[in-house]
């Protein structure tokens, strides 16, 4: 079988290694190295907490982590923390790593990560180092094709003795395991169960690179969902929005399914018929998402949860058909966030703030793209993240463009890739631009100005005189009638300032009443006729005018009509005026006021509405 | 230490401000119609008709922005 030959190669090459190694890197003694390995979910997580000590004269500044090649090709995420003090204080502080082969001395099927130490170890000192190494694709199911009715099992293998370059005095394993049966593991020496736990060890005063092959057979009922291509868009609008959208592509990597598929088994007995089926995923997105939406190529699928506290806000989705070994589903989940917990501005940039891996728990990405749309008139633009990540060309930002709603140019695309990404992976990147807060305004112009150009072409057509024939009677008669028109418009006006005067003059007998000033009342009247006689003036050209075009021929009348009963409205207005007056000044009141004006002012009325109708109709010509 | 970023006009504000503004702009759209229907040849000024049809189109064009802002279009 495959593998077993790897491993034995692989044993061998130690075997050799550990007699013939030259005591180079032996300076640094691990004395003790507690190991373990969680098994419960697809994601290998090894922690190893290892005490260093420095015996020799040298200070050291770095410790040496390996890992067999095989096993470094799954490796997606390593980090090492310094353990200080007893247990609970943990600074969280991560030590630069970097990948270093040594090509000289050590055969390449190993593979090194140097952990550069804060401050260097002197001779006698020793520090705890905790190690966290997370590994993809390290659970084989076994067998490889199960039937419906079937229990997933898987394998894994590693070695009991930690393979280091150095001794090791004491060293413990631990491999915690789902709660589930346990086939078979290696038993060697100082092997017990609890539970569902393996306890390997310890064992003490193990030369460098011993290496113990394991494997460990157990049935897991998880999904193994992988995600094979995921391209996640997050898309920046500085009105107010931050919209998201993820398209997955999402394969069950377990033990592939064989045989039939029976609805009417897994919906009657799921979890004898179907015990590894991936039958939800379940997201957490940040809180205040809306507009949260779940949805393929045929269409929204309605299969899906959300509630959300001032935390986080929870999706859980299922996809159309629950997803069997080796069966795939392509989905895209869209949300949108408030502006103002991812875009912050410092120094006169700005940027955003945004956590780069999948929401969805316990999903491994195989091919993670991440593009950050920002909006249009940005520029200067960086990108700083936890992790090395590939951006789409080395050193200089590659900008793709997206056009997008009002966009002129197109918006400046950063793209981000990065194979083998784990939920670790889910950190804050930052990508930091410029904008100039007055580029906001373009969009409302570009609005505004095509509104304007609308409105300029009305003007334009209301203007323009596109006739064909400029010399045919009915285009000479139209002519005509657009100046009757405006004339009639003149006089209509002319007779509603006319009006309003009259308006006047009522008020001033009003005043008259209250106030009992009989002066200012003579002098309203003195300049009401000579607003009256002024505008007979300017009338009288204007009738001349409708009287000489033949257009005006029906109109005329009813204009003639209406000037000369607006004449008598005025007469008749002053006269009552003048009455009132006169008898306010003899000091006549009541009764014979009443009876003095009472003629005068049914005539006034009924002439008010004769002049009102008259305008009605010339005003709907 | 960054400060936030938000929108220049609190997003709260988006419905509101849409409708107030198209409203107060297909007004006066509605009034430069009427000019140019009602107003023969010789009275037309070129200068009203062009301050309200820029009135119109600033309130028409601030109006649908805040529209498409309010429906989930965020430009």
């Amino acid at each position: 079988m495959g593998f077993r030959f790897d491993l034995l190669l692989l044993f061998t090459t130690l075997v050799l290694l550990s007699t013939i190694a030259p005591t180079v890197l032996s300076d640094v003694i691990l004395s003790k190295v507690d190991r373990r390995i969680d098994l419960t979910s697809q994601i290998v997580r090894v922690t190893s907490t290892l005490k260093v000590e420095n015996p020799g004269p040298d200070p050291v500044s770095e410790v040496l982590l390996t890992f067999p090649e095989i096993q470094a090709k799954d490796l997606a995420y390593l980090t090492a923390t310094l353990n200080e003090g007893k247990g609970k204080v943990k600074k969280s502080g991560s030590n630069l790593l970097i990948n270093v082969a040594k090509p000289e001395e050590l055969p390449p099927s190993l593979i090194f990560h140097s952990v550069s130490l804060p401050k260097a170890l002197g001779e006698g000192d020793s520090l705890t180092i905790d190690v966290l190494a997370v590994f993809t694709h390290a659970l084989r199911p076994f067998p490889e094709e199960i039937t419906q009715a079937d229990i997933q099992l898987v394998l894994f293998q590693d070695t009991a003795h930690y393979l280091s370059p150095y001794a090791v005095k004491v060293q413990s394993l631990t491999v915690k395991l789902p709660k589930a049966r346990i086939e078979t593991y290696t038993k060697l020496e100082n092997t017990n169960i609890h539970g569902s736990d393996i306890k390997y060890g310890p064992y003490e005063n193990l030369p460098p690179f011993s290496y113990a092959p394991i494997a460990v057979h157990f049935e897991t009922n998880q999904p193994f969902a992988v995600a094979q291509e995921l391209v996640r868009e997050i898309e920046i609008s500085h009105w107010g929005n931050v919209q998201v959208t993820e398209h997955y592509n999402v394969v069950h990597q377990g033990a592939k399914s064989k045989g039939e598929f029976s609805r009417l088994d897994f919906q009657a007995r799921p979890h004898l018929r179907g015990a590894s089926a991936l039958r939800n995923l379940v997201a957490k997105l940040p809180p205040r998402a809306h507009s949260i939406y779940y949805r393929d190529e045929i269409g929204n699928i309605s299969t899906s949860n959300v509630w959300g506290d001032p935390k986080k806000t929870e999706l859980v989705i299922e996809p159309r058909y629950p997803l069997f070994g080796g069966w795939r589903t392509t989905f895209t989940i869209g949300y949108g966030l408030p502006l103002q917990d991812f875009l912050f501005g410092l120094e006169g940039k700005r940027f955003l703030n945004f956590s780069f891996g999948s929401p969805i728990n316990d999903l491994v990405t195989d091919n993670l793209i991440v593009k950050v749309v920002l909006p249009e008139g940005s520029n200067d633009i960086s990108i700083s993240t936890p992790f090395p990540v590939k951006a789409r060309t080395r050193g200089i930002i590659a900008l793709r463009t997206k056009i997008s709603h009002l966009d002129v140019a197109g918006r400046p695309v950063v793209v981000l890739e990065k194979t083998n990404v784990v939920p670790e992976h889910n950190q804050y990147f930052q990508v930091y631009y410029r904008f100039n807060k007055l580029s906001m305004l373009r969009e409302p112009f570009m609005l505004i100005s095509g509104f304007f150009i609308l409105f300029v072409s009305c003007i334009v057509y209301m203007h323009v005189d596109m006739s064909i024939s400029k010399s045919s009677a009915s285009y000479l008669a139209k002519l005509q009638w657009d100046e009757v028109r405006a004339t009639i418009q003149q006089v209509v006006s002319i007779i509603n300032q006319c009006l309003s005067k009259h308006e006047r003059l009522e008020a001033s007998l009003h005043d008259l009443s209250r106030t009992g000033d009989v002066q200012a009342c003579k002098t309203a009247r003195k300049t009401a006729d000579s607003l009256f006689k002024e505008y007979s003036k300017e009338l009288k050209p204007l009738l001349s005018f409708l009287q000489s075009s033949p257009q005006a021929t029906q109109i005329l009348p009813k204009v003639e009509e209406l000037v000369a009963k607006e004449k008598e409205l005025q007469e008749r207005l002053i006269a009552k005026h003048s009455t009132i007056v006169d008898c306010y000044e003899k000091k006549i009141g009541g009764r014979e006021l009443e009876n003095r004006v009472a003629s005068h002012q049914q005539k006034v009325v009924a002439l008010k509405q004769e002049v009102d109708d008259l305008l009605d109709y010339i005003e709907e010509i | 230490m960054a400060a936030a970023i938000t929108s220049p006009v609190p997003v709260a504000w988006y419905p509101t401000l849409a409708i107030l503004m198209l409203a107060v702009g297909l007004i006066v759209t509605a009034s430069f119609f009427i000019y140019e229907a009602t107003s023969s040849r010789r009275n037309r000024s070129l200068a009203k008709e062009l301050t309200t049809g820029a009135l119109a189109s600033f309130f028409l064009g601030f109006g649908t922005l805040f529209l498409l802002l309010a429906s989930g279009v965020y430009v």
